[in-house]
This record gives structure tokens, C-alpha cells and sequence, in this order.
């Protein structure tokens, strides 16, 4: 049992956070607290806000009212040093976003490299480690454009992990993969979990969200309208909203 | 249980390869594409045997006057005699070696990066490109380093063409890209200045910029100081380039994806590690073809330089034609040999180009 005061773990604090893209109120009121090694899955339909709310996270995304803590910084509008905070956040894209001109090594060690100044030696080192965390080892001389969506992936995944990050957010990785590509990427993702990886996923892998989620949290319309356990959260949904939407994609 | 068998590759119809069939496909394909194929034949056949006499059998190939010029065909004695002048202006006979000097280590360099690892390419070859017209400069004025003088009115010629478009294009590469990242900034200062810059030395004529080069850029000099000509027309030819390099980068920048931005963000690199690392190779690689088409066009253009009398190729044919030994009409092989020269020199310059996109092209070599 932890027995430090809860708040004193917590990662990620957001406080009434509110975003608008011009006129439309996307985020509304968000109140969220993660703590240290915690899993959360974020799931609801599109356009609910779900990404948007990551994004905000690692500051891909401004917000214009609440606040937002990470790691213990604060996010400001006029922030200083916003390449610090997004060295300690790993994110993992829908569409991989490798850099097609480097090869999968370069990939990895760009960051290792040119953020955390470390030698390209130990950086290299680093990144065929990850590699074969993620079952790819033989690919690092490859381009991007050679592998699989799948290996796209897992090169995605090992690329935020290189830069040793504290919490890793996933923006649903496995909604532009090939039916058969997906288990390989979410097999990475059990096995980071399991480690104690603080995550944010959104996906709507429901096998996933029950073997590893500590809390799942369903938006609409860009609010959070319920949060539960797994167990819970699947089996026994309060809101009708949120069984409206497990009905829909789970009947089939 | 079933078992899945893969069924074996079986060679091509025998029809569709071979000599007979590529005549059938591409010349003969259809009666339209057949008359079109025997109407160019007779044609060719009509014209190429006196353009080839005129340009090879009767031609004078041998002498050093015009009266040497007896047969029919072209007088190639003409541009024997004035070769020197056409490719090097009247830079001094002895000291042509430093021309070819700076020439080879332009060809040297750009050897270099086709052959170079990439690793090295990056460190070694960039400086080297900046370095270089600052030490062609040096090495052809020669005052610096203790060598003959050599006044800039004595350069001239094909060579001083092919090195000033070098320089142009050297110096105006990067700060093209500056020009271009600048007209992207959220800084409004910045992107004023860029869109500023660059909208004026696209939109003005390259004509009316070498005249004001000539003229007006003296008036903004410190007073007592002169600045050659030649480096002023550097200058102007310099900021014309970059405009035009600039609205190519732009191109390239509008063609990578929001994702590549948004990966090196999260990452954690700063804004010129992103744009230097990741984004700006990606936008040199999809601005290949244009970027070439600035080169051609500014190396071409560089025969403008006539009119505020600069002795590159194209003046020198004019001043030979008009001197007194040679006035017999030699001007179809004058303006032919340069056109000739250029073409040569603008096709290597798209050959080299499409073997630097192959060596770019990462994204789907299997």
C-alpha cells in the first residue's frame, strides 16, 4: 500500500481545462489527475476531444483556460522551456509520423543525440536495445518506407522510449494498422504497461483497456462523462451515454 | 487439412517484349501514330544531309584566319581562334591555371557529395560549398595571397558564366531557405521582411535589377567606398536567386505533412534543430525538380550580364563578331556554339540532379 499523501504522485494535475479551436468549445472542464504508473484509456467517439486532450498534455495543443501541470511544471502560455517538458512525454501518433529520410536507427537516436546531447555510441546502444524490445532488431539500416505498418509502429513506440521519457501518450495507435498488424503493436504496449509506464491511450481497443487499464475514461463532446475500473467501467456503465456507446462497439 | 500452394511465376507473353513489338507499340501503334512516324522520316531526310554537310563535310576546320574559311560549310576556324577568349575572357595567358583551379574544385566538390557517406556529407561538403566562392574569389584576384592582380574588367568568358551562376547559387541557397522559413514565422517582423524581400526581386525584372546593381547599389555604400562591379553584380544576382529559392521552399514546406512537425515536437527539438534535422532535407528532397529549374534558369540568365558590359560567352561572341579581321558572317557558328556549350553544361546540371533525387528518394526502395 502507498501510503505518501496521493496528490504528492500525481504526474498529471489538470484543473478546468478548457480549449476552443476559434469559436468551437472542444474541451469543456476537464478535471483529470494522473498518478505515477497509472494506465489510463481514453475511448469515445470522434470527435469527442479525446486527442485533443493528449495533445494538450505534451503542449502539441494550446489550451485558453484551466491549468495543466506536468511532471510539476506548470503549463503557461508564454512557456520557457517547453522542449524540457517534452522530453519526459513520449507520444505515439495514429500515423506513426517517422521521419521517412533517416533510417529506423537514425530514427531512434536523432532525439538521444541532438536533445539529451549524449554520444552517438551510446545512443545507438540505447536504441538497439528498444529495437529489440519491440522484436525488430534486423530493420535498424532500413527506411521507414520498407516496413510494415505494424514495424512503423513499433519503431514509433521505441523512438519516444529512447528519449527515456516519464509518461508516454498514445494517440490512437492502432487505428491506421492493417487488421493483422494490430495485435504486435498492442503486445508492445502490454508489456510497457506491465513494466510501470505511466500511459494516456486513446483507443478503442476494448481487449486492451480491460487487461491493462487502471481507469477508463469515456468523453462526448468534449467532457469526461465517466470514469471507472474495467471492470467496472464495462460491466456496470452508469451513464446512458456510455452504454449507448459500449453497445455500439462492442454488438459485434 | 487443405494445403495452400503458391502457383509458379510463367515468363511474359513473347508478343509484348522485343524489337519488332517495341516498333509496333511505339511507332506504329495506330495509322495516326504511323503517318506521324513516316512524315518526320521524310523530313529528316530531307534536312539532315545539308545541315550535316554544312556543319561537319564541308566545313573549315583548320587555320587561323577567316581566309582559311574557303569551303561552303561553317567556319569552325572562327571559334578555334577566339576559344580562348569565349571560355576565359581576357584573363591573362599565364595565369589561366587559376581559373581551372577554382573550376576543379567546383566539379571536386560536387563529386564529393554525390559520393560522399552521408554522414560526412553534412560536415564536410556544406562548409566546403559556403567556403568556396570567398576562395575562388580570393585565388582569381590574387592580391591577397600574393599572386598576379588580376582586374575583374579581364575576367570573362564561359568560365566566368559558370562561376558566378556557382557563386549565385551557393550563397543564395541558404538564404533562400531563411527567406522562406522567415515568410512561415509567426514573428510578424520577420515575415514581413521575408515577404518583403522576396516578393521584390521575384516581381523586378532581372534586367532592371543588373542596371540598378550597376547604378543604384553604389548610392548605398558607405561613401569613399567602391565595390566592383562583378561583386555587385554578384550581389543582385544573389538576392534575385534567393527570391526565386525562397517561393521553391515554400513549396517544399506546404508538401510536408503536419505529423513530421508535430513528431519532432514531441521529441523535443527546438526550432532550428526541427527545421534543419527533419524538416528542411524533406523539402530539399520534393523541391528537387524546381530547384533545378532556378539553377538553369539563373545559369542562363547570367548571359544578361552583356548589357552592363560584363564579358561572359555571350558578349564575347558579339565582340568577336564585330572585329575587323573577322567580319565575314560568322554569327551562325557563334551563336551556335553557344547555345551548344550551354545545353551541354544545363543537361549535366539535370543529370547530376536526377541522380541526387534517386539518392533522396528513400521512401519506397525495396
Amino acid at each position: 500500500m502507498k501510503t505518501t499523501d496521493a496528490s504528492q504522485n500525481d504526474v498529471i494535475k489538470i484543473n478546468d481545462l478548457n480549449k476552443w479551436y476559434g469559436d468551437f468549445h472542444v474541451l469543456k472542464d476537464i478535471n483529470l489527475n494522473v498518478k505515477e504508473g497509472e494506465r489510463i484509456v481514453v475511448c469515445g467517439p470522434s470527435g469527442s476531444g479525446k486527442s485533443t486532450l493528449i495533445r494538450c498534455v505534451n503542449r502539441l495543443e494550446e489550451f485558453q483556460k484551466g491549468s495543466l501541470i506536468v511532471n510539476g511544471v506548470e503549463m503557461i502560455e508564454d512557456i520557457k522551456n517547453i522542449e524540457a517538458i517534452r522530453r519526459e512525454v513520449g507520444m505515439v501518433f495514429q500515423h506513426f509520423n517517422l521521419f521517412p529520410h533517416l533510417t529506423i536507427l537514425e530514427n531512434l537516436t536523432l532525439g538521444p543525440i541532438w536533445v539529451q546531447k549524449q554520444s552517438k555510441a551510446d545512443a545507438e546502444a540505447v536504441a538497439m536495445k528498444y529495437l529489440e524490445r519491440v522484436k525488430i532488431p534486423e530493420q535498424a539500416h532500413k527506411f521507414p518506407g520498407q516496413l510494415s505498418g505494424g514495424q512503423q509502429q513499433r519503431v514509433a513506440i521505441a523512438r519516444s522510449l529512447c528519449m527515456n521519457p516519464k509518461i508516454m501518450l498514445f494517440d490512437e495507435p492502432t487505428s491506421a494498422l492493417d487488421p493483422e498488424m494490430i495485435s504486435e503493436v498492442l503486445d508492445v504496449m502490454v508489456e510497457l504497461a506491465e513494466e510501470g509506464m505511466t500511459m494516456i491511450c486513446v483507443t478503442h481497443e476494448m481487449g486492451f483497456a480491460k487487461k491493462v487499464a487502471d481507469r477508463v475514461i469515456f468523453m462526448d463532446a468534449g467532457q469526461i462523462v465517466e470514469q471507472n475500473n474495467p471492470t467496472e467501467f464495462f460491466g456496470n456503465p452508469q451513464n446512458e451515454r456510455t452504454q449507448l456507446f459500449l453497445s455500439q462497439i462492442l454488438a459485434h | 487439412m487443405q494445403e495452400f500452394k503458391v502457383l509458379p511465376d510463367l515468363p511474359a507473353p513473347v508478343k509484348t517484349v522485343g524489337p519488332v513489338a517495341w516498333l509496333k507499340n511505339n511507332l506504329f501503334s495506330s495509322w495516326l501514330n504511323g503517318l506521324a512516324t513516316i512524315v518526320v522520316v521524310a523530313i529528316l531526310a530531307k534536312l539532315l544531309p545539308g545541315l550535316l554537310d554544312w556543319l561537319f563535310f564541308s566545313a573549315n576546320w583548320t587555320g587561323t584566319s577567316q581566309d582559311a574559311c574557303t569551303k561552303e560549310g561553317a567556319c569552325w576556324v572562327f571559334i578555334n581562334s577566339w576559344s580562348k577568349q569565349f571560355f576565359y575572357g581576357s584573363y591573362p595567358d599565364g595565369q589561366l591555371w587559376r581559373i581551372n583551379l577554382v573550376l576543379a574544385m567546383l566539379v571536386g566538390i560536387i563529386t564529393l557529395s554525390i559520393f560522399i557517406s552521408k554522414e560526412y556529407r553534412n560536415k564536410i561538403v556544406v562548409p566546403l560549398f559556403l567556403l568556396l566562392p570567398f576562395i575562388g574569389l580570393i585565388i582569381l584576384d590574387g592580391s591577397l595571397i600574393g599572386l598576379q592582380v588580376v582586374s575583374t574588367d579581364l575576367w570573362g568568358g564561359f568560365t566566368l558564366n559558370v562561376l558566378l551562376a556557382a557563386a549565385s547559387i551557393i550563397v543564395a541557397f541558404p538564404l533562400g531557405a531563411l527567406w522562406a522559413l522567415g515568410r512561415r514565422s509567426e514573428m510578424p517582423l520577420a515575415r514581413s521582411i521575408s515577404i518583403i524581400l522576396i516578393e521584390f526581386f521575384r516581381g523586378v525584372p532581372v534586367l532592371a535589377l543588373f542596371f540598378m546593381g550597376s547604378v543604384m547599389l553604389p548610392l548605398f555604400f558607405p561613401e569613399g567606398t567602391t565595390v566592383d562591379k562583378l561583386v555587385r553584380v554578384w550581389i543582385v544576382l544573389v538576392l534575385f536567386m534567393s527570391g526565386y529559392m525562397a517561393e521553391v521552399f515554400r513549396g517544399g514546406f506546404q508538401a510536408i505533412p503536419k505529423g513530421q512537425y508535430e513528431a519532432a515536437d514531441a521529441i523535443g527539438l527546438g526550432y532550428w534543430q526541427k527545421n534543419a534535422l527533419i524538416i528542411f532535407p524533406q523539402v530539399i528532397k520534393v523541391s528537387m525538380p524546381n530547384i533545378l529549374a532556378t539553377f538553369v534558369m539563373l545559369f542562363k540568365n547570367t548571359t544578361f550580364l552583356l548589357i552592363i558590359g560584363i564579358f561572359e560567352m555571350l558578349s564575347t561572341a558579339q565582340t568577336a563578331l564585330t572585329n575587323s579581321n573577322w567580319l565575314g558572317g560568322h554569327s551562325t557558328e557563334a551563336y551556335l556554339f553557344v547555345g551548344l556549350v550551354f545545353w551541354v553544361c544545363c543537361y549535366s546540371m539535370s543529370l547530376i540532379a536526377t541522380s541526387i533525387e534517386r539518392k533522396l528518394n528513400t521512401d519506397h526502395r525495396n
